[in-house]
């Protein structure tokens, strides 16, 4: 794996710059291809038209040379007409003086010369450097009729024949024979006959043909009509036409050649000729309305220069191929660190830190990744180190978080129904802290027949708030335990929290006592959240005054508020979790939601703790959604549900505030017992707890030289013995008296506080309230049966 | 509410006689103010005929015992009745004083 990665990369960069240097020799190669091929072809018919022009050249000459030696010998026949024989001579000379002649004739008018009758054609011919000399006419060759002779005649001026078969008397092989031919004239111009001098068409052949510019050019020549006079393929001379290809297949390239070259012109074309591109050169031959074409095929032409095209791509392929190896097998060398360090990366990534890393020989980038590496290695080992550590403090505060968390749930009243032999009020609560530990709390107790009860929200989150919430909490029970006015409850922990209150933390609380014989609801609020009440005639807030939070201010005065709750309303008690509750796109759960939610439940009457509060909860979850609980989320439903039963007995006695009165009372509380069924120790101990309950009344709410009454009402309801002792004396709630410690020694023992004491210990139920300047004091005690 | 207090060498004894209930408290606080001066040594209340008794009589015994105890004394309640018993059940009384049937 680890191989192939540093192979592949090597091979990538070296194909990179090999593709980056092919298209720099292939650009500056196709320039210069260009470039270099224009100069070829225009070197190539440079060379080529002065190859063409020589060989035109040399024809001219000869042909011009052919004209001359006639011309010479012209002036010689007229002013020998008289000696016919003369005339063999001159046509000796004339091939003697031009040995590249074929042959040469000099031929008269029939009957010219009377001595020589019908025929006279002297004649010589070279026969391979033997000159035969000889007269040509005969009844067999009637020279009258060859073009050689008609066509001077005719045209009464010299001309050049088209090429003819001649064949030498005596001789098998013919020749081809092209005549300079020119009529002979007396003095008094009259044709008298002509003088025609023969060139062998092979020699011009071989004139022409010797001059090759390219191995596989070759010369044509082409006469008037377009016949060939000269090619090298001879099967094509005389009955062949350059235009023939034309007739096969329409060719006008080559139409317009052959036009071209019978008008005369000179030129160079590229055009296939026999299915080869070549270019064509073309010039006419003198005045003999022939023209000399010179065929080059190109790929003759550009032979040399493909074979250095090829050899230069050869090289460039090949120098490429060699590039590419050489890079590729450098760039691999230079890159196995690289290998090295990709298989120490996966090692690291596995989970392995220990393996060493091998110092680099480079002193490259290479190499300084491959120290960078090793510092990497092992900086990552000290930071899991820490990591590992820190981790090990979290789990152990976790741990601890964990347990503070146990201990505070455990603080907080966790046994619902918390009163189940009660008729009169239920109660349920929860808190779901937001953190592991929170500051929410609420508690709730039944002391002398008051349902004591808070609910708090300590300023601020986590340990902090949590330790403020346990202090609170003792605070209030402790309070709360011989205390039974909200306002003072909250006065006296405001007292202790706002002093040493070094780190400015404060709680909102809400206090509430709720006399559970008469419903009467006393509380103070503290800066908290509103309760709101659920009942059968509506729901609603509770209206609270604006008291400061408790821990703030010490001194503060806090005021009380009273209201009668009905049976069967419920007071909702909550913390600012659920009215700010926060949904994903942060809106707030809010008073209003709440409300809302407030008279469903009061329309549907569902006022039962447990489900207002399951209802709550389902509200704000709802709401809430997907979200984070941002706060600790507290509730607290407490229902009065006191029924009024039917009373069957009842009687009353009213007394003095005077000590003597008591066997007075003693009486008509073992009437009223007896009267209800109760034993006679039982009676012998109400008789002690109301005789306690009375005497304190006359001690303490009427001191020393005051006068007053005291009612005492004794009532049945079937199931408990109900005492009601009221007066009209000073506010006295002996339910506030602290509990006497019944297990210390004598010597340790206050002498007082037994009366109450008593009184607790023998009534099932105490309950005392302050209405309308009556202290009233309510001991229940279950029947006996 | 009656008490008959007797004393033969260093042992008092006083008898209750009747309900101890808070007015009695009041008529015999003299007897019991008498009793203290025997402190120093033991004395016996005995309550055979002691009917009930309330959280003032109760305070007499306290400050009797109280008194007993500073002075080196030793206060003996003696044959209380059930009632009685079960008040001083309810009030921790039964281990401050040594009772006798």
């Amino acid at each position: 794996m680890e191989q192939k990665k540093g192979k592949s990369l090597a091979t990538k960069i070296s194909l990179w710059v090999v593709l980056f240097a092919g298209l720099i020799f292939i650009s500056a190669h196709l320039v210069f291809f260009n470039e270099s091929r224009l100069a070829v072809q225009n070197e190539a018919i440079n060379h080529a038209t002065q190859v063409l022009e020589n060989t035109t050249e040399r024809v001219n000459t000869i042909l011009t040379e052919v004209k001359v030696a006639t011309d010479n010998t012209d002036w010689l026949i007229t002013r020998h007409l008289d000696g016919p024989d003369s005339m063999f001579v001159y046509t000796r000379r004339i091939l003697q003086n031009n040995p590249f002649l074929h042959g040469c004739a000099i031929s008269f008018e029939p009957n010219y010369f009377k001595s020589k009758g019908l025929y006279f054609s002297a004649y010589s011919y070279n026969d391979e450097g033997r000159i035969i000399t000889r007269q040509e006419g005969s009844e067999h060759y009637q020279y009258f009729s060859m073009d050689w002779y008609q066509l001077p005649k005719l045209l009464d001026a010299p001309c050049w024949t088209e090429p003819f078969m001649y064949t030498n008397p005596g001789e098998s092989s013919s020749n081809m024979i092209i005549s300079y031919c020119k009529p002979i004239k007396d003095r008094d111009s009259v044709f008298i006959g002509t003088i025609s001098v023969d060139l062998s068409l092979e020699w011009l052949s071989s004139t022409i043909e010797s001059v090759k510019p390219y191995p596989n050019s070759y010369s044509i020549m082409i006469g008037k009509g377009g016949t060939f006079f000269v090619h090298p393929d001879t099967t094509k001379l005389f009955y062949q036409t350059i235009f023939t290809p034309t007739l096969i297949k329409a060719d006008t390239a080559l139409t317009n050649l052959g036009h071209a070259m019978q008008a005369g012109e000179e030129g160079v074309r590229q055009l296939t000729v026999e299915g080869k591109d070549s270019y064509v050169l073309y010039r006419p031959l003198g005045d003999t309305g022939w023209s000399v074409g010179l065929v080059c095929p190109a790929a003759d032409i550009f032979g040399g220069y493909f074979r250095l095209i090829n050899s230069i791509i050869g090289i460039v392929v090949v120098g490429l191929l060699l590039m590419l190896m050489i890079f590729s097998s450098i760039i691999s060398k230079q890159l196995e660190p690289l290998e090295e360090l990709t298989y120490q990366a996966e090692t690291i990534a596995s989970g392995r830190f220990d393996e060493e890393i091998p110092e680099s020989k480079h002193n490259d980038e290479i190499g300084k990744l491959n120290e960078s590496f090793r510092y990497m290695q092992q900086s990552i080992i000290k930071q899991i180190d820490e990591i590992k550590h820190i981790n090990e403090q979290k789990g152990r505060i976790q741990g601890e978080l964990k347990i503070a968390s146990d201990i505070q749930m455990s603080m907080l009243p966790k046994i619902f129904p918390p009163y189940p032999e009660r008729d009169d009020v239920d109660v349920f609560g929860q808190l779901t802290p937001a953190k592991e530990v929170g500051g929410d709390l609420f508690d709730f107790f039944i002391r002398d027949e008051k349902l004591f009860f808070c609910i708090g929200d300590v300023s601020g989150k986590g340990v902090p708030a949590s330790l403020y919430m346990v202090v609170t909490k003792a605070l209030f029970r402790t309070i709360a335990a011989h205390e039974a006015s909200p306002d003072k409850i909250i006065a006296n922990l405001n007292e202790t929290m706002a002093r040493d209150n070094d780190s400015n933390m404060f709680v909102t609380i809400f206090v509430g006592v709720l006399d559970l014989p008469t419903g009467r609801l006393h509380y103070c609020n503290a800066g908290h959240d509103a309760p709101v009440l659920i009942g059968n005639i509506g729901a609603g807030m509770l209206p609270v005054d604006s008291n400061l939070p408790a821990g703030v201010m010490p001194d503060w005065e806090f005021s009380r508020q009273e209201t009668l709750i009905d049976p069967g309303t419920t007071i909702f008690l909550y913390t600012d979790g659920l009215t700010e509750a926060e949904n994903i796109n942060h809106a707030q759960f809010e008073m209003t939601r709440l409300e809302d939610m407030a008279h469903k439940l009061q329309a549907s009457h569902i006022f039962e703790p447990t489900k207002v509060i399951e209802a709550m909860v389902d509200a704000v979850h709802t709401f809430v959604g997907e979200a984070d609980q941002s706060d600790d989320l507290t509730m607290l439903a407490i229902q009065y549900t006191k029924q009024q039963k039917d009373i069957v007995y009842q009687r009353s006695l009213t007394l003095t505030n005077d000590l003597k009165r008591v066997p007075r009372l003693n009486e008509f509380i073992d009437d009223v017992s007896e009267a209800n069924g109760f034993d006679m120790a039982t009676i012998m101990q109400i008789n002690l707890a109301i005789e306690e309950a009375v005497v304190n009344v006359m001690n303490y709410a009427y001191p020393e030289g005051t006068k007053g009454d005291i009612t005492i009402e004794a009532k049945s309801n079937g199931t408990e013995m109900i005492f009601i002792i009221s007066d009209t004396g000073k506010p006295f709630d002996p339910t506030a008296k602290p509990e006497v410690d019944i297990t210390k020694s004598a010597e340790d023992r206050a002498i007082g506080g037994l009366g109450i004491h008593l009184i607790r210990q023998i009534m099932d139920r105490i309950n005392y309230e302050r209405i309308d300047g009556h202290n009233i004091l309510t001991l229940i005690k279950k029947l006996s049966k | 509410m009656e008490v008959k207090i007797n004393t033969k060498d260093s042992v008092t004894t006083a008898q209750l006689i009747g309900r101890l209930d808070t007015p009695a408290s009041q008529e015999i606080s003299g007897d019991f103010d008498n009793l203290m001066q025997y402190a120093a040594g033991t004395v016996i209340l005995d309550c055979t005929e002691l009917e009930y008794i309330s959280s003032s009589g109760l305070r007499l015994f306290l400050s009797l015992r109280k008194a007993a105890a500073s002075k080196g004394g030793n206060v003996i309640v003696k044959a209380i009745n059930k009632d009685i018993r079960s008040v001083f059940m309810m009030t921790g009384f039964l281990n401050l004083f040594e009772i006798q049937d």
